[in-house]
């Protein structure tokens, strides 16, 4: 019997020195001679004699060292290689005759022979006391923290598990799982826990590192589990093993799956926000390209202006150079000239009121009335083919506004309804009190409150909801070239807003348009102030006849269809030889004679002299280019005489022959 | 006349796994199959048979049973009761109706101890 | 009556292992002579469970077709075992039994047999052994094919209560070089497990002796 060595302290450092280094003792039973031999790492583990162990000693030994708890177990374990098992490999306490206790792990086989009777049993026994340790800690923190553990022997249909493992997969706890059983769990179109290495070959396995979409067994729950491993070779088999850990990483899954829907969504918001922002920018850049190119037409407008004032002055000069008795056709041509320049200035006036260089004068204005007054001129713009109506209410409401800019805004208006009417048509004016209420389906331009309406209206061609759509850009026009400068409507435009309402279209093609002006009604109060009297348009009489006397055609047909307008019966001559033939007719009264100072052959004062002669008591007015004091200068007119200087407008006209009429 | 041998085994694969050890061992032998107790007993009845072996694990009458009834026949011939069944009671019971135990799966390794007993009490008999 | 009250202390499981064990490994040794190539084994599983469970436990851990030899026991104890193979590796197993001997056709034809022959062997010796090792003996059916799913293979069970317990033992087996795997499964009922329990107790008598 081998006695315990003493404990020595040198040797119980060697010992904890060979322990970390996992060093390795070894024993040979032999089962027929029952013989335990061993070598010296193997005694010094279990505390024997080295030199006992080349000898041998009873089998019994074997158990001798095994703490109290374990013996039964191990002799179990070693019946079973001495019966014919093969494998051994256990987990057992040895205790030291100090009292220390340590774990072995024992891994041996045992021999057949050739008729598989047992023969030896052979095997290694290390130090696992550290490891065992750390396994403990590994256990707790596994369950603790919900952590699996498998491992797999390649070649087998089975898998080595922990407890924790088959909890991870909703599983029965148990110790080994089936392969099929294991990645079973994992839902379509994800690769299995354990892969088949036969299908890859080991490096198929890489990257050891994966995360697998499974439905627990137990409850059939969804679940997201990561899985860590590696490949261990086994060189006595030419085999691996892969080991590896298991863990649920559901809660860190759905919150990616969240965070990437916020992103998509966030995508989708931010793309919404971008259109919108770009729609801004887009209506930004429309208001100022309309106003850039209102700038740039004022400004070219006002350059325009002050050369028609270098070229007007110059007409001027030559005009009164030439004189009365220069070359009538030198004369005529300059007029011509004159008249278009002055049509020129005309057209920068609008461009600068467009431009809205030009200061408004917004002044209380009363619709109607501006409509009447605007007779003449819509007449006159519109051909004989298309039919005009002009409504308005008794009780339309008043607004403030440039009265003279209204005007040509209307004017604009009817001239473009005019052109769509090329084959004649109807074309109405309108004016309404509307008001207009606050709704979600309202535009944002149109501020809700009481607005007078006035709509021009045609029979005409209509236009596209496109051309609708450009109709009030600057230079737009779906005129030919030379029929209208396109910029009508964007002053009619310009205007509006700059009044504070705004425009609105309906129109269908082959049907016709309505363009409603929308100007904000004046505060109630503050009507029928200030009514100018050039506003008023005094009214002729049927039974009222005026001789119109004046060479130049253009001027005559305008004073005579003013006069017609107004209501006069109107007798018209070129000269003041016509004049006299149509006085000595004698059969029409004739109750004012309107001539031209400055005609060629006889003058006007001697045709007025004339006249007076064969009509006694006729009333004369003489209208002249030329300043009063000018004409009484050359001696050609007596003072008191009535004089409507030229250019003349229609109000004044009307008041002058009126009053003298009334006189 | 050459030494023949009877192979009863309900399994084919038994039966050329038999086949094949015996032929290693004993190549000039003449081998016979039967696959059934029943059929074993018509072939020993119409040829002349010199040894058996028997599969202890066949349906209806097991191998040990017809074992005994040869016995009664031919009481010198060689038999051997091979079976995966290596339970201590199926040795103890071949003993007693004098057939040697063979262990499956059968090898020529593992026949040989029979095989040359065999040879040996047909050369002594003849 | 419930698993606490008729379960393996933990020297009974260790003893029932090595006697497992024991079997398994001359089982592994024939098959090696079988097949001519080197069998690895895994350590045995034992559990013991509702039959119920049992029959989940399986359906669980196999979903796709297999094959198997079963082979009924009994004796002191009785149950049923299992020789279990993925179908992929039955042909294989045959190809390796009966050597480069046989037509591929002979082989086809001859598959049935094989494995029958296979299980045979191979459940044959470890139940044998096992009874050895408990000194008792038991009597086995004919082996018999079985193909289905694992649910079809333990479901119907003649002659035991489905509410009893059994032992659910299970062991996996390769053969690496031919690409044979599969493994062993045992159930066996409550009343053997009781008888079992006795034998296991005598077993470790024997071997403890004055430490047990």
């Amino acid at each position: 019997m081998a006695e315990p060595p003493p404990v020595d302290p040198t040797a119980e450092r060697l010992r904890a020195v060979l322990a970390a280094a996992g060093a390795s003792g070894t024993w040979d039973w032999d089962i027929r001679g029952g013989r335990l031999y061993f070598d010296e790492r193997f005694a010094e583990l279990y505390g024997l004699n080295p030199a006992d162990g080349h000898t041998g000693v009873r089998t019994g030994i074997f158990f001798s060292a095994i703490h109290s708890e374990d013996r039964a177990r191990m002799k179990i374990a070693v019946a079973g290689i001495v019966g014919g098992a093969e494998r051994f490999s256990k987990e057992f306490r040895v205790q030291s005759p100090d009292g220390t206790v340590r774990w072995m792990h024992g891994r041996g086989q045992g021999h057949l022979d050739e008729h598989d009777e047992p023969l030896r049993f052979t095997g290694l026994l290390i130090d696992v006391t550290e490891r065992k340790r750390t396994e403990e800690r590994l256990r707790i923190a596994q369950s603790a923290g919900g952590v699996g553990t498998f491992e797999y022997v390649d070649g087998f249909a089975t898998a080595t598990v922990s407890t924790e493992f088959c909890k991870l997969l909703g599983l029965h706890p148990t110790h080994a799982l089936p392969v099929r059983t294991i990645n079973g769990v994992v839902c379509d179109g994800h690769p299995p826990i354990i892969p088949d290495a036969e299908q890859h070959g080991v490096s198929g396995i890489e990257p050891l590192h994966g995360e697998f979409r499974i439905l627990r067994r137990d409850d059939g729950s969804e679940r997201w589990v990561a899985r860590r491993g590696e490949i261990v070779r086994e060189s006595e088999t030419n085999g691996y093993r892969f080991i590896g850990v298991l863990y649920d990483v559901t809660a860190a899954k759905v919150a990616e799956a969240r965070l990437q829907e916020l992103n998509d969504t966030l995508e989708a918001r931010v793309r919404e926000e971008v259109v919108e922002r770009q729609q801004a920018e887009n209506a930004l850049r429309q208001a100022q390209k309309m106003e850039a190119v209102g700038q740039l037409t004022g400004g070219i407008a006002h350059d325009f202006n002050n050369l028609l004032t270098i070229i007007i002055g110059n007409i001027d000069t030559v005009s009164r150079r030439l004189g009365a008795g220069g070359d009538p056709r030198a004369r005529r041509s300059l007029e011509n000239a004159q008249k278009g320049a002055e049509r020129a200035a005309s057209l920068t006036q609008r461009l600068l009121a467009f431009s809205r260089l030009q200061p408004l004068e917004p002044k209380p204005t009363d619709v109607a009335r501006l409509l009447a007054g605007m007779s003449d001129l819509l007449t006159r713009s519109i051909s004989e083919a298309i039919s005009i109506q002009v409504r308005t209410p008794p009780d339309l409401w008043g607004i403030e506004v440039d009265p003279h800019q209204l005007e040509n805004a209307i004017l604009n208006l009817a001239v473009n309804a005019r052109d769509a009417m090329p084959r004649g048509g109807a074309l109405t004016i309108r004016a309404d009190n509307i008001t207009i209420k606050a709704a979600p389906s309202l535009p944002s331009y149109v501020v809700p409150g009481a607005y007078v309406e006035v709509a021009v209206t045609d029979t005409g061609i209509g236009m596209a909801p496109d051309t609708m759509a450009k109709v009030f850009d600057p230079f737009f026009t779906t005129k030919e070239v030379g029929k209208g400068t396109g910029l009508g409507l964007s002053m009619v435009y310009g205007f509006v807003k700059q009044s504070g309402g705004h425009v609105e279209i309906r129109s269908e093609l082959g049907a016709g348009t309505t363009i409603c002006i929308f100007l904000p009604r004046l505060a109630a109060g503050s009507e029928h102030t200030a009514e100018e009297p050039a506003i008023t348009a005094e009214l002729g009489r049927r039974s009222e006849t005026i001789l119109v006397v004046e060479d130049d055609d253009d001027v005559r047909v305008y004073t005579v269809e003013i006069l017609q307008e107004l209501g006069y019966r109107v007798i018209e001559a070129a000269d003041g030889e016509a004049a006299l033939r149509a006085l000595n007719s004698g059969d029409t009264a004739i109750h004012l004679l309107l001539t031209d100072v400055v005609m060629p052959g006889m003058s006007g004062s001697e045709l007025a002299d004339r006249a007076r002669v064969l009509r006694p008591g006729l009333k004369v007015l003489f209208t002249s280019g030329y300043t009063r004091d000018a004409i009484m200068r050359d001696g050609r007119l007596e003072p008191g005489l009535d004089l409507l200087p030229k250019p003349f407008t229609y109000v004044s006209l009307a008041a002058k022959v009126r009053a003298l009429l009334d006189r | 006349m050459p030494v023949t041998v009877l192979i009863v085994d309900d399994s084919k694969l038994a039966r050329i796994v038999a086949g094949k050890a015996l032929a290693e061992l004993q190549p000039e032998w003449q081998r016979l199959e039967a696959s059934s107790a029943e059929q074993a007993l018509d072939i020993v009845s119409d040829h002349p048979v010199d040894l058996a072996v028997i599969d202890f694990n066949m349906s209806e009458k097991d191998g040990l049973a017809l074992a005994a009834e040869l016995r009664m026949l031919h009481p010198t011939m060689p038999l051997a009761i091979i079976t995966a069944n290596v339970q201590d009671e199926v040795i103890a019971r071949a003993r007693e109706v004098g057939a040697a135990f063979v262990a499956k799966p059968v090898t020529a390794e593992g026949l040989k101890g029979f095989v040359s007993g065999a040879a040996l009490r047909l050369r002594s008999k003849a | 009556m419930s698993a606490d009250a008729i379960s393996l202390t933990e020297l009974e499981t260790d003893a029932l292992t090595e006697i497992v064990n024991i079997g398994v490994s001359r089982a592994a040794s024939n098959l090696r002579k079988m097949v001519g190539a080197h069998v690895l084994l895994s350590i045995p599983a034992i559990e013991v469970v509702s039959q119920r469970r049992a029959a989940r436990l399986i359906s669980e851990r196999e979903i796709t077709q297999l094959v198997a030899i079963r082979q009924d026991f009994d004796g002191p104890f009785s149950g049923r075992a299992l020789l279990i193979f993925p179908e992929s590796n039955s042909l294989e197993l045959v190809r390796a039994v009966t050597g480069g001997d046989l037509s591929p056709q002979e082989v086809l034809d001859i598959e049935e047999d094989t494995l029958a022959e296979t299980g045979n062997v191979i459940l044959n010796s470890c139940l044998a052994t096992m009874a050895n090792m408990l000194q008792r003996s038991l009597t086995m059916t004919i082996p018999e094919v079985l193909r289905g799913d694992g649910a079809k293979l333990f479901d119907v069970w003649e002659g035991s209560n489905s509410d009893g317990l059994v032992l659910f033992l299970y062991i996996d087996f390769a053969v690496r070089e031919r690409d044979i795997r599969g493994y062993i499964a045992m159930l066996m009922d409550l009343p053997s497990l009781t008888a079992l329990k006795t034998l296991l107790g005598e077993f470790i008598e024997r071997i403890v002796g004055d430490d047990g």
